[in-house]
């Protein structure tokens, strides 16, 4: 089992190097096409035996070598597949290998198509290492490794120019990238606090040595850590005030949206907060635990209120995202584990399925993002309109599909926990869900055929990217049928969460109201974007100028803040502080330097070669001596 | 070869000196190989070093001055012997980087940079206080004479600044040194500069502390240490690349290692009282520095002011008083060698091709040189500290080791992470990304041979380390606990023993 475990590792490794050493600088080549989905592929059915050997067997664990050793510190390079491990290793190889695969299709044209595969492989390769390690610092190693391969594909066409934020809000790909990068080192900084404080209270950063060890630290200690950890669970999961980069991220390739930004990498902060399940779970950090479920409740809210007015088709979905993390957070925090892993699962493959068709729209109309120059695709795109409209189906919560089964879960959690409010925002939010969904779908593919005014000639993508995006499509389907064998498969590692009697037997009226929201949602969206003809959908100026619609499009003006007070003051402090390392800091040691040179130059007059004026300094001198002296005389 | 420290040292000076009579046309090549075998005789060192033994070892010993007690003294252990190979690598690197078309009179290049390689190893390997003042000091002549003949338009003043700035800090040091020779004598009746005897010499922490700070005027100029710092951006702004790579990559450390070396072992108590100073100093320099770097137009003050952020980090390491951190100091002390080096040599490319270091001048570079967009780029993630390459892991041990002494300052400190890469990632974007802005650029070249053989050892050297930095760890943390476990032993106060944490109190406690 071993080797399958090295093999699901390093299989994305072996196709990043392929690509990125053999073609690095060869134009698009075919090989680099197959090979690298060929690895990953690999690498998804290792994950797919070991999950089942893991669920006969129980976890495998592997030390490759040690990594750093100094003073009592030992790391090594390990790394455990058990069940929660393996649940995310099967998540992310699955959907990276129809990620790639569509990527052939989608970057047919790009000029660095080879670059592109090493880079996506080389994600894959760091987000494994993420899920797979056995220890914190092997976590940070991926989690740092996703973070570089983020800021390397959202910067991908780095040769586009910056633009003002009202053309683009992003300003530029390279711009996007360096934000992400930078937002997600502000949260690392409190992860590696966390991870200090842990090794130092602890004394090992291996996850069975601390979770061992956590019942003998102080409360306050446990707290700190939680905090650390969260932290930078925050940063990686766009939680706010983190959350201004996800959508920026969105300059990046689609595929890249779909895999990193949508279904694997933004999910490693819930990861985290599962892995950390020892922690997190404890009594004295149920107000940690209770935070991140507030927090998460109301991202889950506040990004959905953003999508409502978006018209960009990307922004949208990214939004949906920050508030489907929301969702998990808010499970993750009451408690509920393994119901908030089962809505990532859910959720990595309609939001990735949602992102590709996204992107087959965006290869049909040359990279236009904005809605309203879209409407009745349908014809053209049939096949892209029933994976969106199926996604989106899942999304909104509607059964049988994916999302009814682990959003359902998560909201009836909160009503079992007694958390009403909590309960009823995201009972609130799936309506949002549901409208801004197919608000969305509706006015990409309904209504009137508004492109024509802008001469878009749109066509339908390749079939064989329509069929690599078909598994997907099965999985947002019927992912959710699989909850009861799901639950029984993860609850030996990760600890149960039942529904009190009160709440099972409350559930199917709570699944109806949550319904009746979503349903709801959808029928409004029908209503004010689908039709065509006389009551075909219009933009309305007095609602645009409206106060609420200027604040959610302008995302509540957080990245105005953000911009005002951080990034402006920042740079003007940077640019004052330099001002004083010149005129002060390198000032007074020119100054000492010119005292020292001036005085030097000023006595040189003493020594003129003149010899009368020699014996005038010689008499001054003498006569300066004999007044000291006799001043000493008198004075003793 | 039992003489192989005093074969280290004056290989190069023999050479150096032989260098006078070598063809103008073969200066080069000359150079090259005298600093290949050079670097071979480190890896030989390296090799017959034994990795299980934390003290000094290869010593060499003869007395100069035997009424003084001044001898010729040398002995390396794990804390010197990367230093003193990374110092060879780097000379040997940069020799290769020279281009012979751009730098007029190669013969005294050469000879100076060979001249140099003698002072530098010395430093690392003396163990007598006179020794390494010696090389400590004749290190500068070599350096005023490359920043001074091959520098920029403003080249003398930066020259001559770098040279009396550095000095004035030495003669206080010197003084210092020659105090606790005093001091010895006093003691024990008998005059020594052995650093190995001082370290026997119990000092009363009144004195440890005017003593720390005499050698701190030496040191802190050296490394620089905020406000000390303002020589290094003038001489960096002037000097030329290979003078710049040196400077930051093994000039630099002399300051760090002197602490190491001499303030540690000499003065433990006075070392721990002086923590919160220090790591003032030094947490001034991580941030203030950092947004000074990120306010620069030009690339290579940007490394300038990125360095002395760096070496802030470095300082604080040293004064973790912990096997993590002090060993991740030494780490870092190499890793800002490699790392630094090669960034220098990275904007001295663009300069040798361009004629400017200006980063609004570029805009687009990665469309234009691939090869060089990646190796900077992978340059950038070392500096900014990623987990795998030759950064993170002195980084992350020092912050480490730091938090056991304040959780403030190493959030502080920390920040690193984040205005590290603010100022790395703008540099990139402004040079590397966007559309390609000036025309002129257009038809640059991309990394040739020569440069490509000069870059392509460090590129593999950050991975290599940053995957498996034990082999340079392990001699590094043996040494390291060995000298904590002195400090510990050595120091008066209850205070200093209790902050100070050698594994020795580690094993009791279990």
């Amino acid at each position: 089992m071993e080797s399958l475990v090295y093999i699901a590792l390093f299989a994305p490794f072996v196709g990043s190097l392929f690509a990125g050493l053999f073609f690095a600088r060869s134009p698009k080549n075919i090989i680099v096409g197959i090979v690298n989905p060929a690895l990953i592929g690999l690498s998804l059915l290792a994950s797919i035996i070991l999950a089942f050997y893991v669920a006969e067997h129980g976890a495998v664990h592997v030390t490759m070598m040690d990594w750093i050793s100094a003073g009592s510190l030992h790391i090594p390079f390990g790394f455990i597949v058990d069940k929660v491990s393996v649940t995310m290793m099967i998540v992310v190889t699955t959907v990276s290998t129809v990620v790639h695969v569509y990527s052939n299709g989608y970057m047919d044209h790009d000029k660095s198509f080879n670059r592109f595969f090493s880079y996506l492989s080389a994600f894959v390769f760091s987000m494994m290492i993420l899920v797979m390690s056995d220890n914190f610092a092997g976590l940070f190693i991926g989690w740092e490794g996703v973070g570089v391969c983020s800021w390397l594909l959202i910067g991908f066409w780095y040769h586009k120019k910056d633009v003002t934020p009202d053309i683009n809000p992003a300003i530029s790909p390279s711009y996007a990238a360096n934000e992400a990068f930078i937002m997600n080192r502000i949260a690392d900084l409190g992860m590696l606090v966390g991870i200090f404080l842990i090794y130092w209270n602890v004394g090992s950063l291996q996850y069975d040595v601390v979770f061992k060890a956590l019942p003998h630290l102080t409360d306050g200690i446990l707290v700190a850590i939680a905090i650390g950890l969260f932290i930078g669970a925050m940063g990686k999961s766009a939680q706010f005030p983190l959350h201004t980069w996800l959508t920026d991220a969105m300059e990046g390739p689609t595929p890249v949206s779909a895999l990193i930004h949508a279904a694997t990498m933004v999910t490693a902060g819930v990861f985290l907060v599962i892995r950390a399940n020892p922690l997190f779970g404890m009594e004295a950090v149920q107000g940690v635990s209770y935070f991140i479920a507030a927090l998460g409740t109301f991202v889950a809210f506040y990004a959905a209120s953003m999508a409502l007015v978006n018209r960009d088709l990307k922004r949208i979905i990214a939004y949906s995202t920050l508030s489907q993390l929301g969702y998990m957070f808010a499970a993750a925090g009451l408690g509920a584990y393994w119901i908030a892993l089962f809505h990532l699962a859910a959720h990595a493959f309609f939001k990735a399925l949602l992102f590709l068709g996204a992107g087959n729209v965006m290869h049909a109309m040359d990279d236009e993002l904005d809605l309203f120059k879209m409407g009745g695709l349908k014809k053209a795109m049939r096949g892209t309109y029933i994976y969106m409209g199926v996604a989106s189906l899942a999304l909104a919560g509607l059964p049988p599909l994916a999302g009814y089964f682990s959003k359902d879960a998560i909201i009836e959690t909160a009503f079992n926990e007694g958390t009403l409010v909590l309960w009823g925002m995201l009972v609130f939010t799936a309506g949002l869900t549901a409208f801004y969904s197919f608000r969305q779908v509706f006015l990409t593919f309904e209504g009137e055929e508004r492109y024509k005014l802008f001469g878009f000639h749109p066509h339908e993508m390749y079939k064989y990217v329509l069929i690599a995006m078909s598994p997907l499509a099965i999985l947002a389907v019927v992912a959710g049928w699989f909850q009861g064998s799901f639950h029984e498969f993860i609850i030996t590692l990760l600890p149960e969460y039942e529904m009190s009697h009160h709440t099972h037997h409350l559930a199917g009226k709570l699944g109806l109201i949550v319904l009746a929201f979503a349903i709801t949602g959808i029928v409004i969206a029908y209503f004010k974007y689908a039709r065509r003809g006389e009551k075909a959908f219009k933009q309305d100026e007095k609602v645009e100028n409206g106060f609420i619609y200027k604040l959610l499009i302008n995302q509540y003006y957080v990245p105005d803040f953000y911009v005002e007070f951080i990034v402006k003051p920042y740079k003007a402090i940077s640019e004052k502080f330099w001002a004083i390392d010149k005129a002060v800091v390198d000032g007074t040691v020119d100054m000492i330097a010119k005292v020292i040179y001036t005085t030097g130059d000023k006595t040189r007059t003493i020594q003129n070669g003149n010899l009368s004026s020699y014996l005038n300094w010689m008499g001054a001198g003498t006569l300066l001596l004999i007044l000291a002296a006799a001043v000493v005389a008198v004075m003793s | 070869m039992e003489h192989i420290l005093s074969i280290l040292i004056f290989f190069p000076l023999l050479a150096g000196i032989l260098g006078f009579v070598v063809d103008k046309e073969v200066a080069k090549a000359y150079g090259i190989s005298v600093a290949a075998v050079e670097f071979l005789l480190s890896l030989w060192l390296w090799a017959s070093f034994d990795t299980n033994y934390a003290g000094m070892q290869f010593n060499e010993f003869a007395p100069i001055i035997s009424q003084f007690g001044i001898s010729y003294n040398l002995g390396v252990d794990g804390i010197s012997l990367f230093i003193v190979l990374m110092s060879t690598l780097i000379t040997l690197l940069g020799i290769i980087l020279l281009d012979e078309d751009k730098i007029a009179n190669m013969k005294n290049m050469i000879i100076s940079l060979l001249f140099l390689e003698m002072t530098m190893v010395g430093v690392f390997l003396s163990l007598d206080a006179i020794i390494f003042y010696l090389f400590w000091e004749l290190s500068l002549v070599p350096m005023l004479y490359i920043i001074g003949a091959w520098g920029g338009p403003t080249r003398v003043y930066a020259a001559v600044k770098f040279f009396l700035y550095t000095f004035a800090g030495s003669l206080v040091m010197l003084v210092g040194l020659l105090a606790i020779a005093y001091l010895y004598h006093l003691e024990a009746g008998v005059w020594t500069f052995n650093l190995l005897d001082w370290y026997q010499l119990d000092l009363s922490v009144g004195l440890q502390f005017w003593l720390f700070l005499a050698l701190f005027a030496g040191f802190a100029i050296k490394v620089p240490m905020f406000p000390f710092h303002t020589w290094l951006p003038h001489a960096h702004g002037q000097a030329p690349t290979i003078g710049s790579v040196i400077l930051a990559a093994v000039l630099l450390k002399m300051g760090t290692y002197g602490f190491v070396r001499f303030s540690l072992p000499l003065f433990p108590d006075a070392s721990v009282e002086m923590i919160p100073f220090i790591v003032v100093l030094s947490i001034i320099m991580v941030i203030y520095t950092a947004m000074v770097a990120f306010a620069q137009k030009d690339m290579k003050q940007v490394i300038a002011y990125s360095s002395v952020s760096h070496m802030g980090i470095i300082m604080i390491g040293v004064f973790a008083m912990n096997a993590e951190g002090l060993g991740g100091s030494i780490f870092l002390m190499l890793s800002h060698g490699i790392v630094s080096g090669a960034l220098f040599m990275l904007v001295g490319v663009i300069y040798e091709r361009t004629g400017t270091k200006t980063m609004s001048e570029f805009g687009g570079l990665a469309s234009i040189m691939p090869v060089y967009a990646t190796v900077f780029g992978i340059m950038l993630m070392a500096s900014v500290g990623l987990p795998l390459t030759i950064g993170f892991v002195g980084e992350f041990l020092v912050l480490l080791g730091f938090y056991e002494v304040s959780p403030i300052a190493t959030i502080l400190a920390g920040t690193t992470i984040i205005i590290g890469s603010v100022y790395m990632l703008s540099l990139f974007k402004k040079s590397f990304f966007g559309p390609v802005t000036n025309e002129k650029n257009r038809g640059l070249k991309d990394l040739n041979v020569r440069e490509l053989t000069a870059l392509l050892p460090l590129v593999a050297i950050v991975v290599w380390l940053g995957v498996y930095p034990k082999p340079v760890l392990g001699p590094i943390d043996k040494s390291v606990k060995q000298l904590l476990v002195n400090m510990e032993y050595k120091a008066r106060t209850q205070k200093a023993k209790d902050t100070i944490i050698s594994m020795q109190l580690a094993k009791e406690e279990k």
